[in-house]
């Protein structure tokens, strides 16, 4: 390795990833394009893309300021991040602070104002200490009270969300975290069991009924489309038709029928990609889907790069959480997978969700630019 | 490279291997619904999207002979209750439902449809019975009334919340500018029944709940009528509003078509039967209640009236008949005034019949114009417990062919009859056919009934269970002879059987169609007139039948009826016993008798004596055909 001695960056440029960069710029401009088409023809259509826009601008403020600090500082403020991370899960939940949407409290509401959704940064906040727990054990995880204890970071963050409830990003956080414990070194005995535990657990929550009805219909609605077929059965029927539409190449952007004549739901947020595909076909779809690739591949690089266990924690957990999120916004759309109102990273409208995912590149740039010293 | 980044490289390798698979799976979906599937989505996509609606086409007109109106059509405002709103969906769906404890409450109904209900003066059952009708395609608003008064229409929809799913459209019906007039003709209209759109699945183009003719000529003429519905293709959006119109393509309004009906002969040809139940009423017949009358151009076979008592006024079929107004045109107290008895009755023919008879004995040798035949009012020649009367049971005395024609002597006709019984070649039945009895006239209305012309080969099969009555007797020839017996006609075939006569033997096919008009008002296409039937008679014999037939009116059972008539008229009348009933007057004949243009069929059920009753009505007939003054005449003509 030629750059192996060089105790530090010294220069802006060498602190610039510039393919992460790229494939960011890339996605956020075809998620604009496509956001400006799916908001194009309801009420205040403009007005949404500009908040688009902004919560683009907004986004750039963590990414800056996580590129800017070195991550290793974070490794020392753990307590106080799990702290942070509880506080920001309880927060829609204390009077006066939260406010219900869909069946959820999942939004920081201050005097009447809708300011953000808690559970968005939480996200990074739970990578941050989960790395910093994990890298502990320095990259070879093979005690059960190891595991346990792991386990119980996030088994709180857990209790926590599907308080609000919010099981879509509680399956964000196991994704993240089983990331994060493949790359921590964790034993494939305990994945099994892990893995055995959350089928009964899943089947335990099913067999008994523990979920609100209208959870289990958009659950299991994937597995069979008959059922709540006026609700979310005629959602994703109608993304199903949505997408397969599209076709090869596409009906136009701004010409798909589907969104435009309001037969698609959430179209802006979590079945954005169902417009992508009636609007742009395969084509643009596997456009999308190539530039999520090189965006991982690029993060995987760098975390390989990482000149510290923490520091590949920290990037594997935001591959965790970007992965997942791709595999489950658009495998719903496509009937593979359970509905959950999980935004498509860089591409659905909401700030939330755009701060989140540019501060997680900035946290990966951080890793990258501080990949030379000790 | 350092220690750890080396023990990091295989699990980034599992990781890279995830996210490949992850990407790697939702492309092949993507491929497989994309690619592989599109179309089939492409359609789901389309048929979400675009609905079609149906351009109602307005259907044509019926005229009379002269271009006036029969039956035209004007716009009115209806009310319709659409099955998609959720209350209606909810009591449709429930009612339709096999579980019968799950059928709608009166109060439900009260609730649903008791202010529509009162606003319309119905009742909320009846209501429903309109709105949940399963015929109507799904989606199409269920038309409930119509003629909605203009202030019922604003409280309609000024307090639309108060009555769910109900619409209001201006919709074309059907206007009767007279009235009942020519209703049998005409026919009336009603939504298509499944078993009609069943048997025109496809062909053209209906959808259930179409109006369609059901009687008459609006049936007969149906495909020139109907036209070609337009279609619109709209796109909706997901709550169903439309948002533009993607196709259309106009309706095609149906032809105009006239008939050969002329308004004022048909108005006449009403008045004189209703003129001969009073008459009968008059004359102690009190169950005189129904009857027929049909005018026919002798050389064209063109229909110029056909009036059918008692009638019914088509207006009550507009919009949907209300079931009470169905049963009551159906139950028998009624007399079924929406029978067509002209063409859908079949009744013995008594005396008319003697024409037949008279011109086989003619045409056979079996008499001869002169011939005398001797009266005593009794005729026994089958022998004595054979014996049968002439109407006249003081009898005729010595009666010539033509006197017994005139005067309707039974004797001579029962000594024709028993003549061909003789000769064993049923004769009678040969020259009935050739005037066309028993069989269908073809006229290019529905419903026809085609009668009986019965002989040795009928009698047997028609007792097949009762051996002792299956043989052929003189007395069944003899009977029919007069016209009694088993022989049954229409009116209608009686007519065409005095224009065969009048006509050189030659029977011209029947018909009320004259011809399709264009949307231009010109001549698209005329009824081709054609021969129904050549009967063979000698110009000599039809010469001699002609000449009693004018004795008929002028001497004999018809002079009362045509005292002071300024025209020739060759007629006969009949009187027919139907056993447990009162007698039928019949009256047929044609005029003029030198130069014949129409021939006439007046019959009366239970009416009594033809001459008394059937022939004032022929001649009123007659004399607005020839453009005489109409005479009350009154006669108690006690011939038959």
């Amino acid at each position: 390795m030629r750059h192996v001695e060089k105790p530090r960056w010294k220069s802006v440029r060498d602190s610039v990833n510039v393919s992460l960069l790229l494939w960011t710029i890339g996605l956020l401009v075809y998620g604009s394009v496509v956001v400006a088409s799916a908001t194009s023809g309801m009420t205040g259509g403009p007005g949404m893309f500009k908040r688009h826009l902004l919560g683009i601008a907004i986004g750039l403020v963590p990414m800056i300021v996580a590129w800017a600090v070195d991550y290793k500082v974070l490794r020392h403020w753990s307590g106080p991040l799990m702290v942070a991370l509880s506080f920001l899960l309880i927060s829609p939940r204390v009077p006066g602070l939260g406010a219900a949407a869909k069946g959820a409290t999942s939004w920081l509401q201050i005097a009447g104002v809708r300011l953000f959704q808690p559970s968005e940064p939480a996200k990074l906040l739970l990578i941050v200490v989960m790395a910093a727990l994990i890298a502990d054990f320095e990259g070879k995880i093979d005690r059960p009270k190891d595991v346990v204890r792991i386990m119980g970071y996030l088994a709180v963050a857990m209790v926590l969300i599907l308080w609000q409830p919010d099981l879509g990003t509680g399956l964000v956080f196991i994704a993240i975290t089983m990331t994060m414990l493949l790359v921590g070194g964790m034993k494939g005995r305990y994945f099994a069991v892990l893995a055995v535990v959350g089928a009964v657990g899943i089947g335990a929550v099913l067999g008994f009924h523990l979920l609100q009805q209208y959870q289990e219909d958009r659950l299991l609605v994937f597995v069979d489309p008959t059922r709540d077929a006026q609700g979310a059965g005629y959602n994703l029927a109608q993304a199903k038709i949505a997408i397969g539409s599209g076709g090869v190449s596409g009906q136009g952007l701004g010409s798909g029928t589907q969104g435009n004549l309001l037969f698609l739901p959430e179209r802006h947020t979590d079945f954005i990609f169902a417009v992508l595909g009636e609007e742009l076909g395969f084509t643009g779809a596997l456009l999308l889907l190539g530039l999520y690739l090189a965006l991982l591949v690029t993060a995987l690089a760098i975390a390989a790069s990482s000149r510290d266990l923490y520091g590949a924690l920290i990037v594997a957990g935001v591959i965790g959480m970007w992965t997942f999120q791709i595999l489950e916004n658009i495998g719903m759309s496509l009937g593979m997978m359970p509905i959950t109102g999980i935004p498509l990273p860089f591409l659905s409208f909401g700030s939330s969700a755009m701060v989140t995912n540019l501060g997680g590149v900035g946290l990966i740039l951080s890793v990258w630019s501080r990949r030379y010293g000790t | 490279m350092t220690t750890f980044q080396q023990q990091l490289k295989s699990r980034f390798a599992v990781l890279g291997a995830i996210v490949l698979l992850v990407l790697g799976s939702l492309l092949l979906r993507l491929w497989s619904m994309q690619v592989l599937s599109g179309e089939s989505y492409a359609l789901q996509a389309k048929n979400n999207r675009i609905r079609e609606i149906s351009l109602e086409a307005p259907r044509g007109r019926i005229l009379d002979r002269n271009g006036k109106p029969l039956v035209t059509n004007r716009a009115t405002l209806a009310v319709s209750v659409d099955p998609a709103n959720d209350i209606v969906r909810s009591l449709i769906v429930r009612a339709q439902s096999s579980n019968k404890t799950d059928d709608p409450t009166r109060s439900e109904l009260e609730r649903a449809f008791g202010g529509l209900a009162t606003q319309l003066g119905m009742t909320p059952q009846e209501v429903f019975a309109k709105v949940s009708d399963s015929r109507v395609e799904a989606l199409r608003p269920r038309l409930v009334a119509i003629d909605v008064p203009l202030e019922t229409v604003s409280i309609l929809s000024e307090r639309q919340q108060e009555f769910p799913g109900v619409r209001i459209d201006e919709v074309a019906v059907r206007e009767y500018p007279n009235g009942s007039l020519a209703a049998h003709v005409i026919g009336y209209t009603g939504e298509i029944s499944e078993s009609q759109f069943t048997a025109s699945e496809g062909a053209a183009g209906y959808e259930l709940g179409d109006i369609v003719g059901k009687t008459g000529a609006e049936a007969q003429f149906e495909n020139v009528l109907q036209g070609d519905k337009g279609k619109r293709l709209i796109e909706v959006n997901a709550r169903g509003k439309p948002q533009r119109v993607i196709d259309e393509q106009p309706a095609v309004a149906g032809r105009d078509i006239r008939l050969t009906i002329d308004i004022d002969v048909q108005k006449a040809a009403e008045q004189a039967l209703v003129g001969a139940l009073n008459e009968a009423h008059r004359q102690n017949f009190p169950n005189a209640k129904a009857g027929a009358a049909v005018v026919m151009d002798v050389k064209t076979g063109e229909i110029v009236a056909m009036a059918s008592v008692p009638t019914y006024e088509p207006t009550v079929f507009l919009g949907g008949i209300r079931p009470g107004e169905w049963a009551k045109l159906n139950e028998k107290s009624s007399e079924y005034p929406l029978n067509n008895r002209a063409v859908m009755a079949a009744y013995p023919p008594a005396s008319t019949f003697k024409v037949i008879t008279g011109l086989a004995g003619l045409q056979y040798k079996v008499t001869n114009s002169g011939k005398t035949y001797n009266c005593k009012g009794k005729w026994i020649e089958m022998g004595a417990q054979w014996s049968k009367l002439c109407w006249n049971h003081a009898g005729h005395g010595t009666i010539s062919f033509e006197g017994g024609v005139e005067k309707s002597c039974d004797t001579v006709f029962y000594e024709i009859g028993y003549e061909f019984y003789k000769r064993k070649n049923e004769e009678i039945q040969v020259v009935s056919r050739a005037f066309g009895l028993g069989s269908d006239t073809k006229i290019d209305l529905p419903g026809e009934v085609s009668g009986r012309v019965p002989d040795a080969a009928w009698k047997k099969s028609y007792n097949a269970n009762y051996p002792e009555y299956q043989m052929w007797l003189p007395g069944d020839t003899v009977n029919m002879a007069i016209g009694q017996g088993d022989m049954l006609v229409t009116p209608l075939q009686m007519t065409a059987v005095y224009a065969g006569i009048a006509n050189g033997g030659v029977v011209m096919q029947p018909h009320v169609l004259k011809d399709v008009l264009a949307s231009d008002g010109t001549i698209a296409k005329s009824f081709k007139q054609t021969v129904l039937t050549t009967t063979g008679m000698s110009s000599e014999n039809l010469a001699i039948m002609t000449n009693a037939l004018v004795r008929v009116t002028t001497q004999g059972t018809a002079r009362g009826a045509f005292s002071g008539f300024d025209a020739s008229v060759a007629g006969k009348t009949g009187t027919a016993q139907v056993k447990g009933k009162d007698d039928m007057a019949w009256f047929c004949g044609y005029a003029p008798a030198g130069a014949p243009k129409y021939a006439v069929a007046v019959v009366i059920e239970q009416g009594g004596g033809g001459g008394a009753v059937a022939a004032p009505a022929g001649r009123n007939i007659l004399a607005k055909l020839l453009g005489l003054p109409a005479v009350n005449v009154r006669t108690t003509d006690p011939s038959r």
